[in-house]
Formats: C-alpha cells, structure tokens, sequence
C-alpha cells in the first residue's frame, strides 16, 4: 500500500517534484497511514529514503520495545516534522485532508444500527468508521495505480472504481457474499 | 433482516444521479461531503466527480454491509455483537489491523484522561 500512494501521488504531480524530498515524504507518509508493514516498502527507494530508513533502524530500539515489531519503521514525531516542513503546499493539503477528513459517527451509527437491529457500542462505531476510511483509501490508492499504467490522467472516472473494485475483490481484500446478491 | 438503511425517506431532492445503484432503494447520499474530502486525501483531485463518489458511498455502504453480516455469524454464537468479531474479519489486513488497535488505544487514553479530568474536578469541587 505505501508504494501505491507514493507511486500514486508522483504520476499525480510530477511537475511538482522537488529533488527527493518527495519520495521521502510520501514513503514516511505512508508509515503513518498503515503502520501494518507487508514488507512492500523496499521497492523503489531513492537514496535519501535509504539513509532515513537506516538513521530510523538504528534509533528504533527502543521504539521496538514499546510498539512490537509491526511498528519498527512508524517515524518518530521528530523525524515526521522535519518531513512535514518539506512539504510543498499542495502536498500539505493534501495530507491535510487525508489526515482529518472521516466518515461521520451518527450516519455510521444508523447504517450499523439499521443492519444488525442491534444497538451498537462507541467503540464499534469508531473501529469501523476506520475500517472503512482505509477501504476507501485502498480503493482510490489502486484506481490511480491503474490509471497511471493506462497513462491516464484527470479525476478518477467510475470506470476506474470499478476496476479497483474488481482488483481487490481478486486480492480477496473485499469480504465475499456467501449468498451472492441476485436482485438489487 | 433488512438490507436498506433505517433513514432513507425517498426525497427526490437528494437522489443521486446515474452511475449509482437505481430503482428501489433510494438511498439518500450518506457521505458524501466527507467522501470528497477523504477521495482527495487519497490522491483523486480537488473536486472529485460527483459520479465517481456516489459509487465509491455506494461500493462502501456495500462493503461494511457484508462485513457487518460476516462479523453477525460470528457474534450470534456468543450472544452479541463485537468489536472482535471486525478484528477477527480484519486479521488478515495487516494495515487495517494495526489501525484498528491504534484506535482502539486512543479511545483507551482518552477514556483514562476524561476519568482522571472528572477525578480532579471533583477534587476542586469538593475544597470549596
């Protein structure tokens, strides 16, 4: 998933590619999107990302010892501000908004409540307004990947959606009906 | 067990537009404005099109819809619905499995911070 928002976000602006610094901010970015590591981030580093991934390797110790091993790579909050100041400004907002954009509690709530007929607690609530936040991340992330292999280029088209959509459900990433749905 | 959302009055004002899910279950648009928002975080533009987040609300209605299902079989067995159950679904998405725990601990935290704020403010309360 990392190399697919870096890939993702480079075919996007390619104009706008300062040295090398957008690689790196894009790579640690995703460090805090999915912390989960699924050992993809080795594809396709520039040198500077060696360096911090190796300067981040031998700082992590004790990061080790706290988070577990998922979170060796996660960067420290010093590391991911020198980063944030490289940001150029349309990196900056949109970082922002993946940041602080979410799906609204209440309506999560109805369609939760309105499916199970059951009431459903807070923390229900928040686990799968997340869940479905990175879904959608997912979703956007792969239909870019694929437009950039068609070399297209503009909003996202339905057409792509759907091609993401049928992508994931082949990488068993979307849960399967074991009643398939006939009439709808 | 019903399949349409519990508030969705057939207002034709809010009827989304081609490219979406038609005829009988008119789902007024749920997330939509946050869905612009979440679709540029994620790497679309500035203005997604409008036909392009209605199928992404509609493809994400769908997929909590089936999980939800999913993670009922399981919790039915032990009476009622948890968080678990999604855990369990998740476990083998490690990004979303490591996302869910952070959640989870923050609510933790926050949980803890709120308890201790109340502890003193009866605190304060009490001296006068």
């Amino acid at each position: 998933m990392h190399t697919l928002i870096k890939d993702a976000l480079i075919d996007i602006s390619q104009e706008q590619r300062p040295n090398g610094f957008f690689d790196l901010g894009f790579v640690i970015n995703v460090g805090s999107i999915s912390p989960g590591r699924d050992g993809r981030l080795e594809i396709e580093q520039t040198p500077e990302e060696d360096e911090i991934r190796a300067l981040k390797r031998s700082q992590t110790s004790e990061e080790e010892d706290n988070m577990g091993a998922e979170f060796t790579r996660y960067p420290t909050p010093a590391k991911m501000q020198t980063i944030l100041t490289h940001f150029t400004v349309d990196q900056m907002s949109r970082y922002e908004s993946f940041r602080r954009s979410a799906l609204h509690k209440s309506n999560m709530k109805k369609v939760l409540q309105s499916i199970t007929g059951q009431k459903v607690s807070d923390t229900l609530n928040i686990v799968v307004c997340g869940i479905a936040k990175m879904f959608v991340g997912e979703l956007v992330e792969t239909a870019r990947v694929e437009m950039g292999k068609k070399k297209d280029s503009g909003p996202i088209r339905p057409c792509h959606i759907r091609e993401s959509y049928r992508r994931l459900k082949l990488q068993g990433k979307v849960p399967k009906r074991s009643v398939p749905r006939l009439f709808h | 067990m019903s399949n349409t959302p519990a508030a969705a009055p057939t207002s034709s004002s809010k009827s989304k537009a081609a490219g979406s899910s038609q005829a009988p279950e008119k789902r007024k648009p749920l997330f939509q404005k946050e869905l612009q928002h979440m679709m540029y975080g994620f790497g679309d533009e500035q203005n997604p099109l409008p036909e392009t987040v209605a199928l992404v609300e509609d493809i994400v209605v769908e997929y909590v819809t089936d999980l939800t299902h999913k993670a009922q079989e399981i919790g039915t067995k032990r009476g009622r619905l948890l968080v678990d159950d999604f855990l369990y679904l998740i476990r083998k998405d490690l990004p979303k499995l490591n996302r869910c725990r952070e959640l989870l601990a923050m609510q933790e935290e926050l949980k803890q911070a709120r308890k201790a704020f109340d502890v003193d403010e009866e605190k304060i309360t009490s001296l006068d």
